[in-house]
């Protein structure tokens, strides 16, 4: 800084100070002062370095959030090491469970005796890679992601299922525009502009494009090719735009907004699928050998000891958006594999 | 590439235009560089060569409108105004509710730490690297300077969220994924600029140095830098800039910080809470482009010495204090530890990765795919550029901040139209291509605008800058003749204007490449949109063909518009 302040002040207009003596020492204290301020930099960057190291937490990798209830938060066991570190991507508004994600934390830890970290994802595919990795021990996967995580992650358990993912539907909805009366038959949806969700969504794509099959309507046909709008709640918004005549959403989003009477008019009910299975709770094998054989019984206990009656695991519950969770087996998902097999999304 | 470079090639011109816009990757034309356009003997005559590559980018221009559709049939939705109308309505009632703001608070400093570690190391990493790349270390050794511009393509290629997929895969849920992913890519950008000032610099004093027998390195120190350092600390400032919406775009792949609760609230449409996001990225804009204001006017006009005593600039000096301080306190915060980019488990993760993408897919149907990928991805960014280049012409009268003293209506308007464009680049083009499918069918079209807007925002206000840099004798001339204000303007300003304004939306061209990918990748077609799909199943040979294919376009339009800049100098 100080280097071309001096270069550039050599313009014509400074050359009669150069005369007076009074401007050397103007110039002179320039280096040490540099010096000075380099010394200064340089220790300011090592205490920064020295502070990295020194155990601070960082505010987007894991840390211990919730520490088991009968332990000392010190000691060895709040380490990440002891601790379980829970990840979810809720499809359905993702911004009230990720950002309450303490109460979730909070109930695990004190029925588990466990410290638990949540970790906040948004991509469903990092959540599968980090659940590989073994960064996430405890993942709420939807059923593709669920079956796509299982495959790359071998010896991973299924946990748990909400109550409502034994029976999960999709919903068929059209812009009131097409004039479509409700059916049961979906042929009349090739000739739409016509949006699916999330890509790497169960509810939103794999399987209604699975019962598009089923009845003869190419997935990825529709005139200009099929939009993935990206989320449920997108899709409702498009098909009332217009913008896109017809779409899927999960049936779940689909009541919620019903009843919240946030539906706009334009959006007509058009078809509901049969039912399928959805989301579960997915359990990797790292967090098994460090944390016990008997880990996948505890978490089930856990889960399925969630009631409804008590006001905090009420709380929980309704972030889920679960009446109640119930077991799961893996095969559970073979439909759900058969039909990603069938449309290239699993390898 | 638009409708003003056909106007500019049609322009009775021959003379060189402008001053030669210094610094590539949109960085507007600083100090160092603007001044030295002294008046020149203009043979009049039309350049042939300007008309081939303004006919060119006229045909570009029409096939790309055509790609996307505007020729052919409804582009329009009217019915959508309703769903439109109520992202607008956001706007004007953002959720202040103290919980949010109190959890945008600590995403805003997540944000931030990102943006000033990333940009600081790619600035040191710029620095470092330039030297490898300047025309003046390799001299007569072409092939040399070549390679080392080529491996900097990769880096630079990519775009910051794709870098952040790849790295998340490598590193996990660590600090380092989010200050990589603006590292890398930048530190390339930087390494090129920087070269590029280092070439330009006056090298008379380097000349004497080593003349007088100073070493490489002395010479280097004393001669050269002092020159540059100017440019260069004007340009690192440009980037942080640039760094603070970048670590949003990380965000939205789930790096945490601003853009993670902005996607959290875009998932669910809440567009209060979206608008609470954008305005705290405006602020930080605005923070980080007054602050890059400050140091480059008094960089590029240094206060005149009081009593003729040399002084150092108060200002500077706390600019570079506080930017290393900074810097310093972001790698604290984040908690970023030097261990983690190369313990066993990174190391592991990376031969995992490496072994799944190879050999890479070149199977027919998915290059057939990349073609046509690679086909509307151009036509996005033409599109795009376009209308970016467009909207800043016609605005430049107003972003363009007064020499002289004007109505209060007319400095009202300036402020709010400024005000605008910095809202218009703090929503993220994604929210942007959602929001226009409302209203537009789908298609090329809406995704293109998307990154118009965007683009708008970012080449309206560079524009505006390069403008002000022009010399105003000739407008001043013809007013004092008795012009009206529009003559002054289309016989004073826009003549000289045209250079740089072009060269700076060839610059955005090569910017709008990559950023069409990240609108891709969260939705519209193009490039980016089978990289999400690839993505999304695990396909990593066919991840690694396409990445090939981003990299090898985005150099090829970096050569184009390369040739067409030196075509407008």
């Amino acid at each position: 800084m100080t280097g071309h302040d001096v270069a550039r002040s050599g313009g014509p207009e400074l050359e009669p100070s150069l005369q007076h003596s009074s401007s050397v020492p103007s110039v002179l204290p320039a280096a040490p002062t540099r010096r000075r301020l380099l010394a200064g930099l340089g220790a300011a960057a090592a205490a920064g370095a020295l502070a990295a190291c020194g155990g601070r937490t960082s505010p987007v990798s894991p840390s211990v959030d919730a520490p088991p209830a009968d332990a000392s938060p010190a000691g060895p066991s709040a380490s990440s090491g002891g601790a379980l570190t829970v990840g979810a991507i809720p499809d359905q508004d993702p911004e009230v469970l990720q950002r309450l994600y303490g109460l979730v934390a909070d109930s695990m830890a004190d029925a588990l005796g466990l410290g638990v970290t949540y970790r906040p994802v948004t991509d469903y595919a990092a959540a599968v890679s980090l659940f590989r990795t073994g960064d996430l021990d405890l993942v709420w996967f939807g059923g593709l992601t669920g079956v796509q995580a299982r495959r790359q992650t071998p010896g991973a358990v299924v946990v748990a299922q909400r109550d409502i993912d034994e029976d999960f539907r999709s919903v068929f909805v059209v812009n009131e525009a097409t004039g479509l009366a409700p059916s049961q038959d979906l042929t009349p949806l090739a000739d739409l502009r016509f949006t699916y969700g999330s890509q790497t969504s169960t509810s939103g794509f794999l399987m209604p494009a699975s019962f598009l099959t089923e009845q003869g309507v190419d997935p990825r046909g529709f005139p200009g090719g099929p939009g993935f709008s990206g989320s449920h709640d997108a899709t409702l918004q498009l098909v009332a735009s217009g913008s896109y005549e017809a779409g899927v959403l999960n049936e779940q989003v689909w009541l919620a907004r019903v009843e919240a009477g946030e539906v706009d008019p334009a959006v007509q009910l058009f078809s509901r699928t049969p039912p399928y299975h959805d989301y579960h709770w997915l359990l990797g094998p790292d967090a098994v050998e460090r944390l016990g054989e008997d880990l996948p019984e505890r978490l089930q206990d856990y889960f399925l000891g969630l009631s409804a009656d008590d006001p905090d695991d009420a709380r929980v519950l309704e972030l889920f958006g679960a009446g109640s969770f119930v077991e799961a087996r893996a095969s559970d998902h073979a439909q759900i594999e058969a039909v990603g097999e069938q449309l290239g999304l699993l390898r | 590439m638009s409708a003003g470079s056909r106007a500019g090639s049609a322009a009775p011109v021959g003379a060189p235009v402008g001053a030669p816009v210094g610094a590539p990757d949109g960085v507007p034309d600083g100090a160092p560089a603007g001044g030295d356009a002294g008046p020149s003997v203009p043979r009049l005559r039309r350049a042939r060569a300007r008309w081939a590559w303004g006919v060119g980018a006229g045909v570009l221009l029409l096939w790309s409108l055509a790609g996307a559709g505007v020729f052919s049939g409804e582009v329009l939705n009217p019915a959508g105004t309703r769903q439109l109308a109520r992202f607008g309505a956001g706007a004007l009632a953002p959720d202040l509710s103290p919980d949010f703001l109190r959890l945008l608070l600590g995403s805003t400093l997540v944000t931030v730490a990102y943006a000033a570690l990333g940009a600081g190391l790619a600035v040191a990493a710029g620095a470092l690297g330039a030297p490898l790349l300047a025309r003046s270390s390799w001299g007569r050794r072409r092939t040399g300077r070549l390679l080392a511009r080529g491996a900097v393509a990769v880096p630079r290629g990519l775009h910051e969220a794709v870098w952040g997929l790849l790295l998340l895969n490598v590193l996990g849920l660590d600090p380092w994924v989010g200050v990589l992913a603006i590292a890398v890519p930048y530190g390339a950008v930087t390494a090129k600029v920087f070269a590029d000032l280092l070439d330009e610099a006056p090298r008379a004093a380097h000349d004497a140095l080593v003349a007088a027998g100073a070493g490489r390195t002395t010479a280097l120190l004393y001669g050269l830098w002092p020159q540059a350092a100017g440019g260069l600390l004007a340009y690192a400032f440009y980037r942080l800039e640039c760094a603070v919406r970048s670590a949003v775009v990380l965000g939205l792949i789930g790096a945490g910080g601003l853009g993670y609760q902005l996607s959290l609230s875009f998932a669910s449409l809440r567009w209060d809470q979206v608008w609470t996001c954008v305005y705290a990225l405006t602020a930080l804009c605005v923070a980080a482009v007054v602050a890059g204001r400050a140091v480059r006017r008094r960089i590029a006009d240094p206060p005149v010495p009081r009593g003729g005593r040399l002084h150092r600039d108060r200002a500077l000096v706390v600019a570079g204090v506080a930017v290393p301080a900074l810097v310093a306190w972001s790698a604290w915060y984040l908690a970023v530890s030097p261990a983690a980019l190369v313990d066993d488990r990174a190391r592991e993760q990376l031969a995992l990765l490496v072994s799944a993408a190879w050999p890479p897919d070149v199977s027919g149907p998915l290059l057939v795919a990349l073609a046509g990928a690679a086909v509307v991805t151009v036509q996005t960014s033409v599109v795009a550029v376009a209308l970016a280049t467009a909207g800043a012409v016609l605005l430049a009268g107003l972003t363009t901040r007064p020499a002289h003293r004007v109505t209060v209506p007319r400095a009202l308007a300036g402020v709010l139209v400024r005000t605008a464009l910095l809202v218009l680049r703090a929503v993220p083009p994604p929210v942007w291509a959602l929001v226009l499918l409302f209203v537009l069918r789908p298609g090329v079209l809406p995704g293109a605008l998307a990154l118009g807007v965007y683009t708008l925002g970012v080449m309206g206000r560079l524009t505006g800058e390069a403008l002000e840099e022009l010399d105003r004798r000739p407008a001043d001339a013809l007013t004092a003749l008795g012009a009206s204000g529009t003559a002054a303007r289309l016989y004073g300003v826009a003549p000289r204007a045209v250079g740089p304004v072009l060269a700076l939306a060839l610059y955005r061209w090569e910017v709008a490449v990559r950023d069409t990918v990240l609108v891709g990748l969260l939705g519209a077609g193009g490039l980016g949109a089978l990289l999400a799909l690839q993505l999304a199943v695990f396909d990593w040979p066919a991840v690694a063909t396409t990445l090939v294919v981003v990299v090898a376009l985005t150099l090829a339009v970096d050569l184009v518009s390369d040739r067409a800049r030196a075509v407008l100098r």
